[in-house]
């Protein structure tokens, strides 16, 4: 028999499968955590922080990513304090001034309140969300890409740097690339420190409507669930 | 030797070995530590080795190659007992006069004793030295005794004493609420309580339990746990078995890092005598305890030393961090309960179940107790590995012990805690080392390095030092770590090369805030201490930096020139000479003159000029 777990999110009653992950018990019941590097039918690896919630746990409250966090029963968790909201808001402008050509970056970062971004662009289009390389690993099981390197030098790669046979040619790594399937129409100029005009429209909803969900290319894309709820 | 059989095998065994050695009349000690090893200290052990055979002193005198006895500056150090005479800086050819007048005829020769700098004094033994009388070497004092290469020097003092009386009649409950009882904190870093550790493994599900020792140490300047590994094996050894039989594991992994040659050879040694003997395998000392020890050697990434990176590392995957939600004591490596402490940990933990809890609780503060292992470095006259009760106030580790200042400069501040702990400036001296005081004042207890820096150092051209280290060494897995650091990196190089901008150090404290809270592993997490310590302590040199341009210590090399100074330059021409950029004009007997443009402020011209003529500003 399927086991439940109750837990308040953002002071509301949830209800989740046992072993389910805090994002999808949030996502299940209507409530949006915006997430970039999670897909639903893939293991969470907590990449992106951008899920990241509070927990609240004999008193303390404690930051940590929701995709890896199970829900257990009796779980109190904040998704939208100011504290997370501002967390959320320097972490997407990081990943935006790291590819500010990407619609579904863009929308995120949109999403999450960034109305400028501090930091000089650079273009590196590959934020490295891991998306493409865990499809490929776990659902396609083709082991063809992987990440090479560490630190700043960490980039996807195939086996050995050569073994572009492996690939199955299944295609969803680049359907999961949030920076292949979506690519900006407008590209942003460096040092002018705002988003592209595609996304004025959006930044006006957010201001006026705070904690909406902003129907970005990437829930498009993916076949969001938020997509039923918005 | 036979395999020992019971626990009166292994107690006959320590009667044998110390009956031997009262039969040797004099032993000469000689550091085989890695510092000493670089100071030429093998080819003093084969000189000394050559000269008591030349003499057929062999059944008289008794050479020991020990591990590291923590003063590795004055290395290769000796030491001759009886009478415990300390020699330092001994060379190959000094063996002979060593065995000839020393060994022989009790002769001191004064050349080879040590200098104290502060008085001046000759030293004859190693009680006298200030740098050894200030500590309390619980842990350190064993690597003088044991040749890391032999089990019989360490039964002899005592070792597996506390395994036998472990497997003798304590219950793995109560081994743990000893453990408990003792207040023993991780040494790695975070200072868990090793005893709630335990027994949370103790009580997680599952028959499959591992205990793993993480000797991954790679801190800039820290060598604690390195020492520790080589010198004295067995007592690791000894702690995770003792660990093992407390949670119930069958199997044990020593993690030490590929750089740690030594370690890894010596770990390795240790662990083959152990099994020959009987004290690891099937049935140890006849009981029905069953565990064995496997030495793997680290992925040479410095994040391997994070718990679960190390764990996927052991399981033969990449070496990053996954998430922790649920402790690795109950989902550790191959997803089994597993406990995982620090070299220094497992050291600890035989000596507290041989002399009891309160012996060990005796020493230290209200939640720190015990001694803590630090490696001493940087600007101060002593340096090398110092071990302090907990509580100890850095005043006297840095000038009782370390001496004080190394070349006449004041001293600024201190470096606890490798790349992801803090600086402390002298203001916060009195501060006694315990985890939640160092904590608090923003610097953390890490591993134990300890840098001391003088008014040379810029504390801008520090911070980013330690954040290129870390950006370097994140795994690259989490956008706050990896990016994060990197953007920081970004504003700090700004700020050292005169473009930064008040708005640039804020934007710096926010981005600090956000990756020490977003971060996925404690890599990420404390990355940022070095920034936020010295935004803390040291705001008016960033303050110099941004709005003056200018770097007070005269490090960054952007914001200084080199300029001659016409009365005290007599136009001698070495520096013209050295400058490897061309950089220097002037003839002979005349003032010279640097090309601002040329100069590369490398500063050479500065160490070669005899007249202290050439400035910084």
């Amino acid at each position: 028999m399927q086991q439940y777990v109750t837990l308040k999110i953002d002071n509301a009653r949830v209800k989740a499968v046992k072993g389910a992950s805090v994002l999808d018990a949030a996502m299940a019941s209507g409530l949006c955590i915006p997430h970039l590097c999670y897909v639903p039918v893939l293991k969470a690896s907590g990449a992106c922080r951008l899920c990241i919630v509070e927990v609240v746990d004999n008193g303390r409250t404690k930051i940590t990513a929701s995709c890896t966090l199970n829900a257990e029963d009796g779980m109190v968790i904040y998704s939208n304090t100011e504290r997370i909201r501002k967390l959320r808001k320097n972490i997407a402008e990081l990943l935006v001034a790291q590819a500010p050509n990407s619609r579904a970056v863009q929308d995120i970062a949109v999403r999450c309140g960034v109305k400028e971004v501090r930091y000089p662009f650079r273009n590196d289009n590959c934020i490295q969300c891991g998306r493409c390389v865990s499809y490929c690993t776990e659902y396609s099981k083709a082991n063809s890409l992987g990440f090479v390197g560490r630190g700043k030098n960490r980039h996807v790669e195939y086996p050995l740097g050569f073994r572009r046979d492996l690939c199955k040619k299944c295609g969803f790594c680049t359907e999961y690339c949030p920076m292949s399937v979506t690519p900006c129409g407008g590209p942003m100029k460096a040092g002018e420190g705002r988003l592209c005009g595609n996304c004025d429209s959006q930044i006006a909803a957010m201001e006026h409507f705070s904690g909406i969900c902003v129907r970005c290319e990437l829930g498009k894309g993916f076949k969001c669930v938020r997509q039923t709820y918005v | 030797m036979h395999k020992l059989k019971s626990l009166n095998n292994l107690d006959s065994l320590r009667k044998k070995l110390l009956a031997e050695r009262k039969r040797a009349r004099a032993t000469i000690v000689i550091c085989g530590g890695t510092g000493c090893q670089a100071s030429k200290s093998p080819e003093v052990i084969a000189a000394i080795k050559k000269e008591i055979t030349g003499q057929e002193m062999e059944k008289k005198v008794h050479v020991r190659a020990t591990g590291c006895h923590g003063f590795c500056e004055q290395g290769p150090i000796m030491v001759i007992e009886p009478g415990n005479l300390f020699y330092c800086h001994v060379k190959a050819k000094d063996a002979k006069e060593i065995v000839a007048k020393t060994v022989k005829n009790g002769e001191v020769i004064e050349r080879l004793l040590y200098t104290d700098p502060v008085s001046g004094k000759k030293v004859r033994t190693e009680a006298e030295i200030p740098f050894y009388r200030a500590q309390d070497r619980q842990l350190l004092n064993h690597n003088r005794s044991v040749d890391p290469c032999a089990i019989e020097d360490y039964i002899a003092i005592g070792g597996y004493a506390a395994l036998a009386k472990t497997i003798a009649g304590i219950e793995p409950e109560a081994v743990i609420s000893e453990i408990k009882a003792s207040g023993l904190r991780g040494r790695g870093g975070a200072g868990f309580p090793t005893g709630r550790k335990w027994a949370e493994c103790a009580e997680a599900p599952g028959d499959e339990k591992y205990v793993v020792c993480n000797a991954d140490e790679g801190d800039p300047g820290a060598y604690m746990d390195r020492c520790l590994l080589e010198a004295n094996p067995h007592l690791i050894l000894e702690g995770m078995m003792i660990g093992a039989w407390a949670i119930g594991a069958f199997t044990g992994y020593i993690y030490v890092r590929n750089e740690y040659p030594l370690a890894v050879q010596h770990a390795r040694i240790a662990v083959e005598q152990a099994r020959k003997l009987g004290l690891l395998g099937e049935n140890i000392l006849g009981s029905s305890f069953s565990f064995d020890v496997e030495v793997a050697r680290g992925g040479g990434a410095f994040v391997c030393g994070e718990s679960t990176a190390l764990m996927a590392s052991l399981e033969g995957k990449v070496g990053e961090p996954r998430a922790k939600d649920i402790h690795t004591v109950k989902d550790g490596l191959w997803h089994k309960p597993t406990v995982l402490n620090n070299v220094e940990t497992w050291a600890n933990v035989p000596s507290i179940i041989l002399n009891g809890a309160k012996w060990f609780a005796a020493k230290g503060t209200k939640n720190s107790k015990g001694t803590k292992i630090f490696a001493l470095t940087g600007q101060v006259k002593n340096t090398g590995l110092v071990e302090v009760a907990m509580g100890t106030p850095l005043n006297k580790v840095i000038f009782d012990i370390g001496g004080g200042s190394k070349n006449g400069k004041a001293i600024k501040a201190v470096q606890t805690g490798g790349p992801s702990g803090g600086c402390l400036p002298v203001g916060k001296f009195a501060l006694p080392v315990d985890f939640d005081t160092l904590n608090e004042a923003g610097a953390m207890m890490g591993s134990g390095g300890m840098v001391v820096m003088d008014e040379g150092t810029c504390m801008v051209d520090m911070a980013k030092y330690f954040l290129n280290f870390l950006q370097d060494e994140s795994c690259g897995k989490c956008i706050p770590c990896r990016v994060g650091v990197d953007r920081m990196l970004e504003i700090i190089t700004d700020i050292a090369e005169g473009r930064g901008s008040r708005e640039q150090i804020a934007l710096l404290e926010e981005l600090a805030d956000t990756v020490s809270a977003t971060s996925l592993c404690a890599l990420g997490k404390t990355a940022p201490n070095p920034v936020l310590s010295t935004l803390r302590y040291f705001p008016e040199e960033y303050a110099a930096h941004v709005d003056h341009k200018k770097c007070p210590a005269g490090v960054c090399k952007a914001l200084i020139s080199y300029s001659i100074q016409s009365d005290k330059c007599n136009g001698c021409g070495s520096c013209l000479r050295a400058c490897p950029h061309d950089a220097i004009y002037g003839r002979k007997k005349k003032v010279h003159i640097i090309d601002e443009k040329k100069c590369l402020r490398c500063g050479i011209c500065v160490g070669e000029c005899k007249f202290a003529a050439i400035t910084v500003s």
